[in-house]
């Protein structure tokens, strides 16, 4: 076990004395495969800012309907069964919401209190909130679509407004945006294992002689691949630390235009880096790719000089 | 220790390195390999220590048949080994004694451990003093004389030095042999190639090699 952590140091010392030889272009490398993976990182960044609301508003389809104005309360509670019929046979929650309650709502939620209290009078409408049961998935929004017009043709409707449909769609936008950011990751993944080979392959053909020399004296093929594996996880690392570290940093500027748009939807909603255990994780797989492509450059190359 | 069955070495039709060559060399022999360039010389030595794997016959080190010696084994059998060559393959980069180190560190030893024992290799050669010093910053011999050093530092069964004296003057050259016998002289088993014949003066064995062919001292 010792002899084992003790070829290990050896190797990683290796490694960073090569590093140490050409600081600069170990760097350059660096920047490059940051490069490469700074875009996944901040695709994913956004993602995850964006992922909890689209998770904390209900997906499930609401349908409010709006009674005219006009109407009595009798004539707005007459409306339900019309409502129930216009479901054709779909399983919903129906839901009456006087006006004085949608009042009461609008002034706790809003905080618009003494403006409304200055209208004298009530101006919203009765209203029913269908709850809609089945419609899963963004495709079932045509069937949603289909009763909406049902229910705007009902004698005494004033609006129909189909709720919830743009968190479906949001919903559907991130599963795209998921799709496409994987498949930016897996090409600019391919990208950062190509930079790397290539940096082992430069390193293997200047250390020719010294690889040479360590098998006539009696390394094992672990003993001379180590530095090499060390070397490619080494420049994954610092080459994810440099890409989370510019995303972070590139967070302030756009949390300052951010915070200008969502105040205009009284929002506070701001971009926050990654949580720690996903900074580990992405590190970590930095360092992964940075090692797979070592492996595949060392299996290639010091194969050839066998 | 090492012994040759009817080896022979054929890189093409037409490159025929070594022809039904057999011998047995004793442990703690010092055994001279005489012959022209291109005698063989060369691909004998490099098939003990398993750099070329025979065309037919049979080689055995220690009694592990070389040609049938697994690569990952390989490295095991070059560490009772020490290797001496003609141009001494240091690295040019690292200092006498980090040159001397490493074999040691290859096989698992501590870097104190190492250099305790790469120092006390130097200090047999004369070269203590030099441990500092760039490869580049010596002479030829003394260059030799740190592979020698390198070779010797693992405390190796066999020495394998393929014309370690050939690019040096005769008074270094006579320091490097002087060096090799004193090694010879505690029970290790050398074999050394040469085609000087003021090397062989005082030679106990002599295997004299032409065309890939065992012409004497071979019995």
């Amino acid at each position: 076990m010792k002899s084992w952590f003790r070829q290990h140091r050896f190797a990683l010392g290796a490694a960073l004395g090569h590093v140490g030889k050409a600081p600069g272009s170990f760097l350059f490398n660096v920047v490059v495969v940051a490069i490469a993976l700074a875009l996944p990182f901040a695709g994913l960044t956004l993602l995850e800012n964006v992922r909890p609301m689209s998770e904390q508003l209900s997906v499930d389809p609401e349908i409010s309907l709006f009674v005219n104005a006009s109407a009595t309360r009798e004539q707005a509670r007459a409306l339900a069964p019309a409502v129930r019929t216009a479901l054709k046979g779909h399983k919903a929650a129906i839901l009456f919401v006087p006006r004085e309650q949608a009042l009461d709502t609008l002034k706790s939620k809003s905080g618009l209190s003494d403006v409304l209290a200055t209208l004298g009078e009530n101006p919203l409408p009765d209203s029913y909130v269908l709850k809609l049961d089945g419609f899963k998935s963004a495709a079932d929004a045509a069937g949603i679509d289909a009763i909406a017009a049902r229910l705007r043709a009902l004698p005494g409707v004033d609006t129909v407004q189909v709720d919830s449909a743009w968190v479906k769609r949001l919903a559907a936008l991130l599963g795209v945006l998921r799709l496409v950011l994987l498949l930016l990751a897996l090409t600019l993944g391919m990208v950062v294992v190509a930079v790397v080979f290539n940096t082992i392959r430069l390193q293997v053909l200047t250390q020719r002689e010294e690889i040479a020399v360590s098998k006539l004296i009696g390394a094992t093929d672990g003993f001379i691949h180590r530095p090499f594996y060390y070397t490619g996880a080494l420049l994954g690392l610092c080459a994810g630390a440099v890409a989370l570290g510019a995303v972070t940093l590139a967070l302030n500027p756009l949390n300052s235009a951010i915070a200008q748009f969502a105040r205009l939807y009284a929002s506070e909603f701001q971009l926050a880096p990654l949580a720690p255990l996903g900074i580990g994780a992405l590190l970590a797989l930095s360092a992964g790719l940075g090692l797979a492509g070592a492996l595949l450059s060392v299996q290639r190359h010091l194969a050839r000089l066998d | 220790m090492i012994e040759f069955h009817s080896v022979s070495k054929q890189y093409s039709p037409h490159a025929i390195a070594l022809r039904e060559v057999s011998f047995k060399v004793d442990k703690g022999e010092l055994v001279y390999l005489a012959g022209p360039s291109g005698a063989g010389k060369s691909t004998l030595l490099k098939m003990i220590a398993a750099m070329e794997r025979p065309s037919s016959g049979k080689v055995l080190v220690n009694g592990q048949d070389i040609g049938k010696l697994k690569a990952a084994s390989v490295p095991f059998l070059r560490r009772n080994l020490g290797l001496i060559f003609q141009q001494q393959r240091l690295l040019i980069d690292r200092s006498v004694l980090a040159n001397t180190m490493l074999p040691l560190l290859v096989s698992g030893a501590s870097s104190a451990h190492a250099e305790q024992r790469a120092r006390a290799a130097l200090d047999k050669v004369g070269l203590l003093e030099r441990a500092g010093a760039q490869p580049l910053e010596l002479s030829g011999g003394e260059q030799q004389r740190v592979a020698i050093a390198r070779a010797i530092v693992n405390r190796p069964q066999i020495i394998l030095a393929d014309e370690p004296t050939a690019n040096l003057d005769r008074a270094s050259a006579n320091k490097v042999l002087d060096a090799l016998r004193a090694f010879h002289s505690v029970g290790v088993t050398c074999m050394i190639s040469t085609h000087d014949e003021q090397v062989l003066d005082g030679a106990a064995r002599v295997i004299q090699l032409e065309h890939g062919q065992t012409v004497g001292g071979a019995a």
